[in-house]
């Protein structure tokens, strides 16, 4: 049921890439490749380190030149699921570079900005190329685990299209 | 297709929704319409403290609750919940332009297997 109900705050992306599941998943995993695509445009990424293992941690720099000199932002998280080549998920907050968690309020984000959010990558084998389903979706500060809030979210969201349809 | 989002509405939606008894009270209202006693049943909480929960929830526009002076049963009102996902929905071109660039790096990566495909 939750694959077919898009969750009420997320975002959903599916891509089919020409290329093999264990590329794709070096994309993610491998910070050398994660930081040639990772962008957004403009930015370069100059640290990335990846302990990638459940309970490990992340941290991204995004790096940017701006007319008031360079602009950084750090992120940082946490592992929550491997399954090398199939499935990955990891949390995501703003920090600053020793990934200490820092407020989106302090840093500038609009009030609504959840403090985590959670990034799950699915991947599928087709023929030899990848679908890969990517979901992006907030998760509230006290929340005990990512999974309740999604299964809670994903019946609401069921409730909202019955509503609507 | 522009997006309007009230942030304030927006926090509070969030707020209401940080918290386990609040999402488990939204949950039971999933099933159907409850009143305060119905509702403070399974939690091991008081009324007061049940009623202060429902209120947050009220002020947060997730639940309406009825005007029967005696039961005013709480029923569940999704609509900020739809406001939530134009939140995310900012996200989405962010990452439609990484995989564009996973994309085009993947080709950097395979030109073999770009060639192989050519006449494809």
């Amino acid at each position: 049921m939750a694959d077919n109900n898009p969750s009420v705050d997320s975002v959903v992306i599916e891509r089919t890439l020409d290329a093999p599941v264990d590329l794709i998943w070096q994309m993610w995993t491998d910070p050398q490749h994660f930081k040639a695509w990772y962008g957004p445009d403009g930015a370069t990424i100059p640290v990335a380190k990846m302990d990638v293992r459940v309970g490990g941690t992340r941290l991204v720099c995004m790096q940017m030149e701006t007319p008031d000199g360079t602009m950084q932002m750090w992120f940082t998280g946490e592992y929550r699921e491997i399954v090398e080549n199939e499935r990955l998920v990891y949390t995501e907050s703003m920090s600053d570079e020793n990934g200490n968690v820092r407020s989106p309020s302090d840093m500038g984000m609009p009030e609504g900005h959840p403090e985590t959010t959670e990034i799950i990558v699915e991947l599928d084998d087709v023929s030899g190329r990848t679908k890969m389903v990517m979901t992006h979706a907030g998760v509230p500060g006290d929340s005990p685990g990512a999974a309740g809030w999604n299964m809670a979210l994903d019946k609401l969201a069921a409730h909202v299209e019955a509503q609507s349809g | 297709m522009t997006a309007t989002i009230d942030e304030d509405r927006l926090s509070e939606t969030f707020a209401a929704l940080a918290n386990s008894t609040r999402r488990a009270i939204l949950a039971r209202l999933l099933e159907g319409e409850a009143n305060v006693n119905e509702l403070a049943d399974p939690f091991d909480l008081t009324l007061p403290a049940i009623s202060k929960h429902i209120k947050v929830l009220e002020r947060a526009g997730l639940i309406a609750r009825g005007q029967r002076a005696q039961y005013r049963p709480c029923t569940l009102d999704p609509t900020p919940l739809e406001e939530i996902s134009t939140w995310a929905e900012q996200y989405r071109p962010v990452w439609e332009a990484r995989f564009d660039r996973m994309g085009s790096y993947l080709e950097q990566l395979q030109p073999q297997r770009k060639a192989d495909e050519h006449d494809g």
